[in-house]
């Protein structure tokens, strides 16, 4: 072989090659996690990726979905220009259109329901990726809705929630400093890689362990000193009984006890009802393990616990769980201090950099002021008294119901529908809209339901403003250019403005003017950024100040960290929420099952459904499967790899057994966002957290049977 | 001086990484080639419970290759510099002999019926560039070492869990 065709074939880059790196960064999974990607780019077109060694976050490595980048991007079923539905919804026929028409007829058919039915009569909701989510926002505000949601609903900010109700703003764990990690749902290597190599080398400097998850994970498995395989959603129950345990044997941190918190002694007297012995059963945990875990966790200081985005939140009891997991750094005393877990300001879209953006007061301060009540409210007071976005898992039931008013038209960049608990409804409400307009990267089974679906284009297409720990800022540069005639989300928004003639200048002016505007207290704009290919230092960035909110006060109304939040104790009784973190059977809502379902735990190779038909991705599990341990096969006479059928009164779903020893006995665990078997169809749409309304993905009843005519 | 791609099955996670990574290397349309790498997770059971074991397997470059004597069109050779184990397919004539000899199934058939393989990213190598799968590993489990590195790595392991032993 010539030289040159052996570098081609290596992808060498180099001027013989013609093949150039640009930098750009992956945003296939949260904004926590988006990696720098070095493109390897010929001919405008990319034929490699690698992580970007000189990015302060990743620092070279990729995860398995950022390392299918490519494969991503360049998926067959990418839109290629806006298009408007010819047949009928769900079918999937469309014609294509100009943006120019698409344009039009948005701006007519959403002032068309504005004016018949009123501003709120037209909802906006924003899925994944979340980059955009303040310009989209300021856009439904200037447009002159306030119902506006976000995939949040389901996601992190049931415990952002908790602990803005607990201590008045979201914490984090100094794992670097600490000596015991309470690493509590911490199953970072399918999700965050990143963590979980932080974890290790903790872990190899001599660090302690103990994990609290109903699975055997990875991370059990490299790091535990201790594991706590419980039942799913009893994580409260277990929380309270180490409070239990803590407060009996004098474990407790009394000097932080009275200096800082508020509504100890309610606290301390309900947790006497969670004696070991009721606990362990409970949980299906030994006394032992309970014991022993809690006097490690507690006598070790510092200690610090894990923050889970949703794994402990995700059931009818999750509000109250991750506010008794929060509680326990309070009575030992770990908060606020190095080696515990303490106070971190988001930044950014969710990521925390040490310095404050106008991020929220970008959209507020073109919030309409008409009153109008949002979807949801009233339904779940927690989230009314804490959220000012939409719970959009009222959403099935208000296009269901008509009622306390119409929803006629929604706007979704990036909506899944199998997001939806009992997704089928969800798509049959659908149908009681006057206009739906999607925009995706893919024409997903979502879009086929859209009169309008508008091409996004992806990370690496687009410039966007980023900022990462350690004080980072970084406008990104396109490594090529958008594929057929797709556009950046903000790009669209911001055109669409102009078109509809909004009235906001901002928006108008463009994507650019609006960062700029976010960043005017920062002494760094979008062109200064621009001048460097890889995040630099914000120079007003500053590294976290442990002990200041012990000296200066909590950022809630008391003042103190509140075991018993001040908020929620001005409700009135009936609407039933305690105001002390109170335990509740994740299943109280449900009728008896066998099995308890949970769905929605990482696979390396999978983020919700958006990898599932990336042919890379999919090839390391093609088919859907249902872990279940070997004894409750054995029961139903299941062999590997046997169709099984899942089902319940919400629905039925079939997916091939997979024997595993990772998952508890009773308990099922499978993937969710699959076409061919989508967890949601398991998940009622009430089955709901009556706090915040966040649904029961992780503890639902299923029974589980053999399918005979499809045995392997 | 030979190089060896080496795992450290501690760290691995068997996430796969590496195993997008090599295809985004090779161009591996995974729906009609087998992928060159592979990772996983094999569980066992024994009295003292459960274990799982995270791998992750490509091409092993074996010193002793049996796939270079298989090969009846000398297709595949071991490289004197680097000890990789290299194949040339241009007169790989697809009668699968070295997937037959091979212990680790490493050998891969492409969509004309030429074998491919891992080829350690020789080339990448050359250039001063990692092996796509050890470039991406964020645990750091898979590694390119050179064999005088590999052996003092396995004697300081060897002595730690001496010095353990007998405390």
């Amino acid at each position: 072989m010539k030289d040159i065709d052996r570098l081609l074939k290596a992808k060498i880059p180099c001027p013989e090659t013609g093949i150039e790196v640009k930098h750009t960064i992956c945003d296939i999974c949260s904004p926590t996690c988006h990696c720098g990607v070095d493109a390897y780019v010929k001919d405008g077109k990319i034929i490699k990726v690698e992580g970007t060694r000189e990015h302060p976050l990743n620092q070279g490595v990729l995860c398995t979905k950022g390392a299918a980048n490519r494969d991503y991007i360049y998926r067959e079923d990418r839109i290629k220009t806006p298009l408007r539905r010819v047949g009928a919804r769900g079918e999937g026929r469309f014609e294509p259109i100009s943006w120019d028409e698409a344009y039009t007829e948005i701006g007519a058919r959403l002032n068309a329901a504005k004016e018949t039915y009123g501003p709120n009569s037209v909802a906006f909701f924003s899925g994944f990726s979340k980059w955009y989510r303040p310009i989209f926002k300021r856009f439904a505000y200037s447009f002159g809705s306030t119902n506006y949601a976000t995939e949040s609903s389901v996601c992190f900010e049931s415990t952002v929630i908790a602990w803005k109700a607990t201590a008045g703003m979201f914490s984090v764990p100094d794992v670097e400093h600490t000596k015991v990690f309470l690493g509590w749902a911490l199953n970072p290597h399918y999700s965050d890689h990143l963590t979980a190599f932080n974890v290790l080398q903790y872990k190899e400097h001599g660090g302690k362990v103990i994990i609290v998850d109903p699975r055997k994970t990875p991370a059990v498995d490299k790091y535990a000193d201790i594991h706590l395989q419980l039942r799913p959603g009893t994580d409260g129950a277990l929380a309270l009984g180490m409070a239990k345990l803590i407060i009996e044997n004098g474990w407790q941190d009394q000097e932080f006890i009275d200096k800082h918190t508020y509504g100890y002694e309610e606290y301390a007297e309900y947790v006497k009802q969670f004696d070991l012995d009721r606990v362990a059963g409970i949980t299906g945990l030994s006394p032992d393990d309970i014991y022993e875990a809690t006097k490690l966790f507690a006598t070790a200081h510092p200690a610090a616990v894990h923050q889970s985005a949703s794994p402990v939140t995700h059931h009818h009891n999750g509000f109250q769980n991750y506010r008794a997991l929060i509680s326990l750094c309070a009575l030992t005393g770990n908060y606020d201090c190095p080696g515990g877990v303490f106070p971190m300001p988001p930044t950014y879209t969710i990521q925390c950099a040490g310095f404050p953006t106008r991020e929220h007061e970008f959209a507020d301060e073109v919030k309409p002021t008409h009153g109008t009540p949002l979807i949801g409210a009233g339904r779940f007071p927690v989230w009314d008294a804490f959220m000012d976005e939409f719970q959009a898992m009222d959403l099935t039931r208000t296009l269901e119901e008509g009622t306390p008013y119409p929803v006629k038209a929604l706007f979704g960049l990036g909506i899944n529908a199998r997001m939806f608990p009992e997704t089928g409804r969800f798509l049959k409400a659908l149908g009681s809209l006057d206009f739906f307009v999607a925009a995706d990267l893919f024409l997903t089974d979502t879009c086929k339901y859209a009169d309008i679906v508008l091409p996004s284009c992806s990370s690496f297409e687009r410039g966007e403003y980023k900022v990462y720990p350690g004080g980072f800022s970084l406008f990104t540069k396109p490594v090529i250019t958008p594929l057929y005639e797709s556009k950046s989300d903000v790009d669209m928004l911001c055109e669409l403005a102009r078109h509809m003639n909004l009235g906001d200048p901002l928006l108008e002016a463009g994507y650019k003017a609006c960062v700029n505007d976010i960043i005017r207290d920062l002494s760094v704009t979008v062109e200064s950024l621009e001048q460097s290919d890889f995040p630099v230092m914000t120079p007003e960035a500053r590294p976290p100040m442990f002990g200041a909110y012990r000296e200066h006060g909590f950022p809630t109304p008391t003042g103190k960290f509140e075991f018993k939040c001040s908020v929620i104790e001005k409700f009135p009784k009936e609407w039933g929420v305690s105001a002390i973190p109170t335990w509740t059977d994740p299943l109280e809502d449900e009728e008896p099952y066998p099995f308890t379902l949970t769905s929605g735990a990482r696979l390396p190779n999978a983020i919700h459904s958006r990898a599932h038909d990336v042919p890379t991705l999919r090839s390391l599990r093609p088919d859907p499967l249902a872990d279940i341990h070997p004894d409750d096969a054995a029961a139903a006479g299941v062999s590997q790899g046997d169709m099984v059928e899942l089902y319940n009164a919400h629905g039925s779903i079939r997916m091939k057994a997979n024997l595993t020893t990772r998952v508890r006995p009773g308990n099922i665990h499978i993937y969710h966002g699959y076409r061919e078997a989508n967890a949601n169809d398991l998940i009622g749409a009430a089955h709901l957290d009556p706090c915040t309304g966040f649904p029961g993905f992780k503890s639902a009843g299923c029974h589980m049977r053999r399918c005979e005519e499809e045995k392997a | 001086m030979k190089l060896i791609l080496d795992l450290d099955t501690h760290r691995c996670s068997a996430c796969g990484a590496c195993a997008i990574a090599c295809m985004d290397q090779n161009d591996i349309d995974p729906r009609e080639t087998a992928p060159f790498r592979s990772a996983f997770c094999v569980e066992t059971c024994t009295g003292e419970g459960d274990k799982r074991t995270y791998l992750s397997m490509a091409c092993m470059h074996c010193a002793d290759a049996p796939c270079v004597l298989a090969c009846p069109s000398g297709c595949i050779t071991k490289d004197p510099e680097t000890g990789f184990t290299l194949c040339d397919n241009t007169n790989c004539i697809g009668c699968h002999s070295c997937a037959m000899a091979c212990p680790f199934g490493a050998p891969s058939f492409n969509r004309e019926g030429k074998m491919v393989k891992c080829g350690g990213c020789a080339v990448r190598v050359e250039n001063g560039l990692e092996p796509a799968c050890v470039r991406v590993c964020g645990q750091h489990a898979l590694t390119l070492v050179t064999e005088e590195e590999y052996k003092k790595k396995h004697l300081e392991t060897s002595l730690k869990k001496i010095t353990d032993l007998i405390g």
